[in-house]
């Protein structure tokens, strides 16, 4: 479904090259629920973000749902967005301005679709989130638990290949963050293909599988870390 | 077409919204009123006169002393003009067209003035008037030298034959056989129209008698004159410039004034219409300024809400918007509110109008120019929001992820 072989993201300015991403691999099958974790500014949002396309690379290669992404034009990019990836966000990232029945729609509307198939997407996804009922309020008038359900059948309503959560409980307190979970591993259990970026090693652990991110490199955390081995060789 | 969201999102900023929309209303309203003056101004500067134009110095005497009669003073000066090279033809009157002063009356169909009168000007000149003034004899005769008479300032003008216009002749004879009727200028002394001159207007551009124009063959004895001059072609700069030496070669006692003194028709003209085509450039500049105010605002307020919204633009491009999304969105949004605002402005220009039309005695507002206006202001919306639009669709979707 997701497959990264030797990507590699670099930030240049005049004197510098920062590698937010390096010889990085992954590989996400249909239908797993897979938690990248790692500490701050390790690059697991950068990952993030070139999964989800929102972002190119500079070199390696990404295959999306069989599809080799680096030559696309922004406009094919765009579509697979729309139509294949779902995003869960960290801060919701709702349309203030807009109603929830009018949040969940954005999509689908870039997706041309018709009116009455719109109507019934959405209100199956807030359905399917518990907020049918909230779908004429205002993200303004929702807890962050509701804000992020919403945000959630955003991402359900366009039926995506994969869904891509930035720390999706990041900002909400502990129930309102186990209830999204919930919903989470709910959606998994349907079939979804799950992946969730966090640093939470609690929320990381309810994944099928984990992934840990350092120094924009994937660690295989069943050996050693290697901040370990070297401290390991300057003492012996 | 996302018109549906772009309104619900509009309704939660109704202010910056309801501002835009009145000002492009308002801006609509002033602009189609303003560019109407200006059309109306330019057409009055266009306006014909009846005459032949080119090739026409007109030169303004006030002979100085009392010699008890002006009129040898009057022929002497017409015989020197007539005879100076480059001149064609030379005639003294009181007044001219465009010299925006002279005489009107009311001519009547009766010898004893009932209420039928026409207005009409009255041009005094001899039989050389109409070749001067290249002024189109259409029916009947011109003047001939025996039938020139004068007056005196005591007197009242009212001679036995006029030459008249025929927008006078068709008002006073709706019948259309003026030629050779009897009219009156004074009570109980009848005047035959003996000719009918295509066109000629009067000295004023502001009344509604425009073309009411009566020439009759008189010389005025006074000392203020006007003398009107046809050139040779070509030769109109040199007269320009000597008539006024010959004049005083002749007779020193008399004054020109320094300025408009000796005229040509082009200088005539262009006084005349001053204060018009002023009019027209103060409302252009008018216009310009409000269209370029507004087009700031749009530009400004599209510029602000693209910047409020640049993570909202991020996760729109995130759920899928393709740059053209973004850019549709913010012209279909400037569209909607200059929409909104032709609207109202559509009615403000059209009760603006009335309320002038009953004021200053305006014409009424021609749609086309309301169409116009409502074509500019929707074009000059989309073109103000474009930069701010397009600056829009270059936002990152990756700015879907950044913290504020």
């Amino acid at each position: 479904m997701l497959k990264m072989t030797h990507l590699a993201k670099v930030y240049r300015t005049e004197v510098v090259e920062t590698y937010a991403l390096r010889d990085f691999n992954i590989d996400v099958k249909e239908g797993e629920f897979v938690a990248v974790t790692g500490p701050s500014g390790s690059g697991k949002t950068t990952f993030l973000t070139i999964a989800g396309l929102l972002e190119t690379f500079t070199g390696g290669h990404y295959h999306l749902d069989g599809v080799e992404v680096s030559q696309l034009d922004d406009n094919a990019r765009s579509r697979i967005r729309n139509e294949k990836i779902g995003f869960i966000f960290q801060a919701f990232n709702l349309i203030p301005d807009l109603n929830v029945f009018d949040n969940v729609e954005v999509p689908l509307r870039y997706r041309g679709m018709k009116a009455a198939e719109r109507k019934q997407r959405i209100m199956d996804a807030l359905e399917r989130v518990g907020l049918a009922s909230r779908a004429k309020h205002y993200p303004a008038e929702l807890s962050g638990g509701q804000q992020q359900r919403v945000a959630i059948a955003r991402a359900l309503a366009g039926s995506p290949r994969l869904l891509l959560a930035d720390e999706p409980t990041g900002n909400l307190d502990t129930q309102m963050a186990r209830g999204v979970m919930e919903l989470l591993e709910e959606i998994h259990r349907e079939g979804a293909t799950i992946v969730m970026v966090t640093h939470d090693p609690e929320l990381a652990a309810r994944a099928q599988r984990n992934v840990h991110v350092i120094d924009g490199q994937v660690v295989d955390l069943a050996e050693e870390p290697r901040f370990h081995s070297h401290a390991h060789t300057a003492h012996s | 077409m996302q018109i549906r969201p772009i309104l619900a999102a509009l309704r939660r900023h109704k202010a910056g919204t309801i501002l835009i929309a009145l000002q492009i209303a308002l801006t609509l309203a002033i602009v189609c009123n303003a560019l109407f003056i200006v059309h109306e101004r330019l057409d009055r500067v266009r306006r014909t006169t009846g005459m032949n134009e080119a090739n026409v110095v007109a030169v303004q005497n006030l002979y100085v002393g009392s010699p008890g009669t002006y009129l040898p003073l009057m022929k002497t000066d017409l015989q020197a003009l007539r005879s100076m090279p480059g001149v064609e033809d030379a005639y003294v009157t009181n007044s001219f067209p465009l010299r925006r002063g002279g005489w009107s009356t009311t001519a009547q169909r009766t010898a004893d003035g009932g209420k039928d009168g026409v207005q009409s000007a009255l041009y005094f000149g001899d039989e050389h008037a109409l070749a001067t003034l290249g002024a189109k004899l259409v029916a009947g005769r011109n003047f001939t030298s025996s039938e020139i008479a004068s007056f005196t300032r005591d007197q009242q003008p009212a001679p036995p034959q006029v030459i008249v216009t025929k927008a006078l002749a068709d008002k006073m004879f709706p019948d259309g056989n003026a030629l050779g009727k009897t009219i009156y200028y004074i009570k109980g002394r009848p005047s035959t129209i003996i000719g009918i001159v295509e066109k000629l207007t009067v000295p004023w551009i502001d009344t509604d008698f425009i073309d009411n124009v009566t020439i009759m063959p008189l010389l005025f004895d006074s000392s203020y004159q006007h003398f009107i001059l046809r050139t040779k072609p070509g030769q109109q700069d040199a007269v320009f410039k000597s008539v006024a030496n010959t004049l005083y070669g002749v007779n020193r006692m008399r004054v020109l004034p320094e300025k408009n003194g000796v005229r040509t028709f082009e200088m005539v003209r262009a006084a005349a219409y001053d204060a018009d085509r002023g009019m027209a450039l103060l409302m252009s500049i008018v216009c310009g300024v409000l269209l370029a105010i507004t087009a700031a605002g749009i530009v400004g307020l599209s510029s602000f809400w693209v910047g409020q919204r640049r993570k909202q633009i991020g996760v729109r491009r995130a759920l899928g918007a393709r740059k053209s999304d973004i850019l549709s969105y913010f012209m279909t949004e400037n569209f909607l509110i200059a929409l909104a605002g032709v609207v109202v402005g559509v009615i403000l220009a059209l009760g603006m109008n009335q309320w002038m039309l009953t004021q200053f005695e305006m014409q009424r507002l021609s749609f086309t120019y309301v169409l116009v206006g409502v074509v500019v202001l929707l074009g000059l919306g989309q073109a103000a929001v474009f930069a701010p639009a397009l600056r829009a669709s270059r936002v990152s979707p990756v700015e879907a992820t950044r913290s504020v």
